[in-house]
């Protein structure tokens, strides 16, 4: 019996001294970030001074791009996003939106919508797809096509479009968001700037909730009135504006959102594809680019720039929320099982000896020890292991350190884009900065966990999130 | 650890104070920012509206010019260097203004303070001034200057100010890439031609350098920007050892010439456009380089040059060994010279490659009814599978079937009923019957259709001519649509 004990006394004393390094290793990176982003991004936002917009307009040396749509039971914003798209201000752009097998009325909008006809086009599967029913155009309309096919999630969708697609670069894009109408370029600019092959580039993703919505444009921005979406407002700011500019400037990217993103077709064809063994297809796919570079021995080059816009829904509600953080929670997972090669690796550089092993101690691993710190501390507080000042100031440490982050990244938005003109809006960023980590964190925590349990019951299954349809 | 506790409280205490203290420091930052940007730009406003019609109506002629500049002269502030560029270049000027913008920012001494600037010389902020505002910070922080340097490169590149070209080459040698990449975007709005070669230099230096601080993408855009005449400075590189090299210059041609192209719907490569000298190079070299790319950029050049030589060089290049120099060589002879060479050019309709076959439908298209003929003609005769299916594909892209189909009406059938009846052998139907659909006040389109393709076995075709067998309102049509449906079976039931 007294080994058991000691065992187990044992086991908690390494479990907190987890729970403490978890703490130290996140928040110091956390805070590398913002630090770095913070001088990053204040400086960028002054080298859009010179940012030579019009010439990349002008040039016939701007590449031409390929706007994919995935579209899974749309019918509500399908007609919406797309004549949105398809007045992005772009010199030579084409859209292609794939029906993924709607149970809904999506495809017969499109086609009332945009007199799109039935064609039996050609079609060359670089990637393997499921069967492919029409083609849909309008030859009046040649820079629209319709893809029809059989459900096989996102990821067969977007190989599809990439398959029909005749440009150099593409641009992912979620069938609910709105690009602002330069977005594209300004996406653009580095790929076209960069001495090194840009294999995907990748823009801000901003919360539509609460903004006003006219003809396919955002005309005013302002914060959501719930209090769920006026944190993932936060969050958003959080996880774009310094996460991923960090990430970005130190060379360690894993995440372009598929919402928003151009990528170089024919590298994406060479590396496979969007995967279907993933539920996050867009960070498998960047992980796998990373992956095909070092085997191949390619100098390329992955971008992130904070001022392409593109607005986008987030949940509304809370079991929305749920299946939206679980599924990244669960694909994050997957993505660091499927490419655990790399980790520790020197032959993937920055990627697999410090961005793969943060991901996977902190956003991944990390939910479990967060969310069984909440249970395990009380514990040895009780069992006299840990003095409860100590435990309570540990906490309070973290809240205010949280806070710090995200009212980091409220500031950083200050200084340099200022979305949210209305007074009230900052004070309410601000205020939901600050209490984020009490009660929401925890809340998104115990999704994340969740995930973390799919993962380790073997669930694939994707969680479909539906939207209101601000869009529209 | 009992050793630690007391410790490790105290860091933690400690840790945790410093944490509020930032967030309050943060958010005071945040209010700060708020408060005095909201100032900043309710000066800037109050400018705006006070000197902005005056910017207007100097640009339009509505004011006199001398008057005008004197107003703009008593602007007196802190940020007067500021509201000066907000004002005169906070619009994109129109042509017709770029003269008396840069007599303007000459006069106002905007341009005297740019080129300084471009050159590095920027006057030292005081730390006040630093802390007060970003333009400060800028002037104050020598890191930040290439900031400042590149926004004047940019200014000068705005109002195309001629005199400063051999400023912005002498940033083109910067070590900042930001400034390089403005001197470059700057020098290409100037197109001053003395400028050219040390563009040229650049792309030699982005090509081959080994750590190239300009992406090719970038000073491959400046120089198409140049007039044609500027090409000639490139026939040495065209000749360069480099494959490469060769490649990008002769690419530079190309967009070129296909701009100039554009604006000019005679245009040809006379000899005033292009010496001899190059277009010989063109023709017996470049069309014959090793690299394969060069080969294959060097044909849209080709197509313009008025010289017997070219069709023949250009065919050659159909019958290229590469697949993209072959598809130059097609989409190059999309041009009317050409018209007489469509049978030809129908050889490349049974191209190995589907993006030749693809390219050589479309150069054939550009033809209008003549090249239509050729296309229909091959679809009729042809029994290369991928060459039909890509003539079929073409067809249905360019929109072509509803007027086949509106001519087979009226004519009754002939070939268009012929070809129409090809593609339904080839189960391209879905376009047929959508157009079928579509015409249902058209009863003679759908009577014409049963008659001519009602019996036809594609499945597509006989569901919906049991539809129409079905359900169709006018008796008469519905009656066709029965009599075909007699005898027949689809083929996918077979």
């Amino acid at each position: 019996m007294e080994f058991w004990w000691q065992v187990f006394i044992h086991g908690m004393n390494m479990f907190n001294l987890l729970i403490v390094s978890y703490f130290f290793i996140g928040n110091g990176v956390y805070t590398l970030l913002m630090v770095l982003s913070l001088a990053a991004v204040w400086v960028y936002n002054r080298r859009l001074d010179y940012q030579g917009l019009d010439e990349i307009r002008e040039s016939p040396v701007t590449p031409p791009v390929t706007i994919v749509i995935p579209a899974w039971n749309e019918e509500q914003i399908i007609v919406e996003t797309t004549t949105s798209i398809l007045q992005t201000d772009y010199p030579s752009l084409e859209v292609v939106v794939v029906d993924d097998g709607s149970s809904d009325a999506t495809l017969t909008r499109l086609i009332e919508h945009f007199h799109l006809v039935k064609m039996d086009l050609i079609y060359r599967p670089h990637i393997p797809t499921k069967t492919v029913r029409g083609f849909y155009m309008n030859p009046d309309l040649p820079s629209l096509l319709v893809v029809s096919k059989d459900n096989g999630g996102k990821p067969d969708a977007l190989n599809a479009g990439i398959n029909v697609c005749r440009t150099p670069y593409f641009c992912t894009l979620d069938s609910d968001s709105i690009l602002e109408r330069d977005a594209l370029l300004r996406l653009m600019r580095p790929v076209i700037s960069s001495p090194v092959n840009t294999v995907a580039s990748g823009g801000i993703v901003r919360v539509l909730n609460g903004c006003e919505v006219r003809d396919g444009r955002v005309t005013k921005v302002a914060l959501p009135k719930s209090r769920l979406e006026q944190f993932q407002v936060v969050e958003y700011l959080r996880s774009f504006l310094f996460g991923r500019t960090g990430w970005d400037l130190l060379g360690g990217t894993l995440i372009v959102s598929g919402a928003f993103a151009v990528f170089h077709r024919e590298t994406v064809i060479e590396a496979g594809g969007f995967a279907h063994d993933t539920v996050t297809e867009d960070m498998d796919l960047v992980v796998q680019l990373h992956h095909w570079a070092a085997k191949n021995r390619r100098c390329i080059q992955m971008s992130f720039t904070s001022d392409p816009v593109c607005w986008t829904e987030c949940p509304a509600t809370l079991k929305m929320l749920g299946k939206q953080r679980r599924r990244w929670q669960l694909g994050l997972c997957q993505t660091l099982l499927k490419h655990c090669e790399m980790l520790f690796n020197r032959k993937y550089g920055l990627v697999g000896n410090f961005s793969l092993p943060f991901h996977l101690y902190v956003e991944a691993l990390g939910a479990v020890v967060e969310f069984l710190g909440y249970f395990m501390v009380p514990l040895a507080i009780i069992l006299g292991m840990v003095p409860a000042m100590l435990y309570l100031l540990f906490v309070l440490l973290s809240l205010a350190y949280g806070g710090l982050l995200s009212i980091g990244a409220v500031l950083l938005e200050e200084l340099t884009y200022r979305r949210y003109p209305q007074p009230r809006d900052l004070v309410k960023l601000l205020w939901f900065a600050f209490i984020e980590n009490i009660g929401y964190r925890q809340l998104v925590l115990y999704y994340r966990f969740e995930g973390v349990v799919r993962f380790l019951a073997g669930s694939r299954h994707w969680e479909k999130v539906t939207h209101i349809g601000i869009a529209s | 650890m009992p050793f630690l506790i007391e410790n490790a409280t105290l860091v933690i205490f400690a840790l945790f104070v410093l944490a509020l203290l930032g967030n309050i420091f943060l958010i005071g930052i945040v209010f700060l920012r708020r408060h005095r940007r909201g100032k900043f730009f309710r000066r800037i406003d109050a400018m705006r509206t006070r000197y902005g019609p005056v910017v207007v109506g100097l640009l339009s002629g509505s004011i006199a010019y001398a008057q005008g500049l004197q107003e703009l002269r008593e602007i007196c502030c802190p940020d007067r260097m500021f509201i000066l560029e907000q004002l005169c270049l906070g619009k994109k000027p129109l042509p017709a203004e770029e003269p008396i913008l840069r007599r303007l920012c000459e006069d106002l001494g905007l341009v005297k303070v740019w080129q300084q600037r471009l050159m590095g010389q920027i006057d030292q902020a005081s730390l006040r001034e630093a802390l007060m505002n970003p333009q400060g910070l800028l002037r104050r922080v020598k890191l930040l200057h290439f900031l400042i340097r590149s926004k004047s490169a940019e200014n000068l590149g705005l109002i195309r100010h001629e005199a400063s070209w051999p400023l912005l080459v002498k940033a083109l040698e910067d070590p900042n890439p930001d400034l390089q990449v403005v001197a470059v975007r700057a020098l290409a709005a100037i197109q001053h031609p003395g400028s050219f070669p040390a563009l040229v230099e650049q792309l030699h230096k982005a090509v081959v350098g080994a750590a190239p601080v300009l992406s090719v993408r970038t000073i491959k855009s400046a120089l198409v920007n140049f007039p044609l005449q500027c090409a000639q400075e490139l026939q040495p590189t065209l000749l360069h050892a480099n494959p490469r090299i060769r490649f990008f210059a002769t690419d530079i041609i190309r967009e070129m010439v296909e701009r100039e192209a554009e604006a000019n719907p005679d245009f040809c490569l006379d000899s005033k456009r292009m010496n001899d000298s190059m277009a010989e190079t063109f023709l017996t070299r470049l069309s014959r380089d090793t690299n394969p790319d060069v080969r294959a950029r060097a044909a849209p050049v080709i197509a313009y040059l008025p010289d017997r030589r070219a069709a023949t060089t250009l065919f050659a290049l159909l019958e290229d060994p590469a697949w993209f120099v072959r598809l130059h060589a097609a989409r190059s002879l999309a041009k009317p010279r050409f018209f007489s060479y469509a049978a030809r050019i129908s050889r490349a309709l049974t191209d190995a490659d589907w993006r030749v076959r693809e390219t050589a439908v479309r150069t054939l298209r550009t033809f209008g009814p003549a090249g239509l003929d050729v296309l229909t003609e091959h679809f009729l005769l042809t029994e290369d599978r991928y060459s039909l299916e890509q003539i079929a594909d073409e067809f249905q892209r360019a929109g072509l079937v509803p007027d086949l189909l509106a001519r087979c009406v009226q004519n009754g059938g002939g070939r268009d009923a012929e070809l129409l009846r090809h593609l339904a052998e080839m189960g391209k139907t879905s376009y047929m019957i959508a157009v079928v659909e579509n015409g249902k006040g058209n009863g003679d389109l759908r009577k014409k259709f049963l008659q001519q393709f009602g019996r036809c076995p594609d499945p597509q075709i006989h569901q919906w001519v049991k539809k129409v067998a079905a359900g169709e309102p006018d008796l008469s049509v519905r009656a066709l649509a029965q009599k075909a449906l007699d005898g027949v079976q689809p083929a996918g039931e077979r």
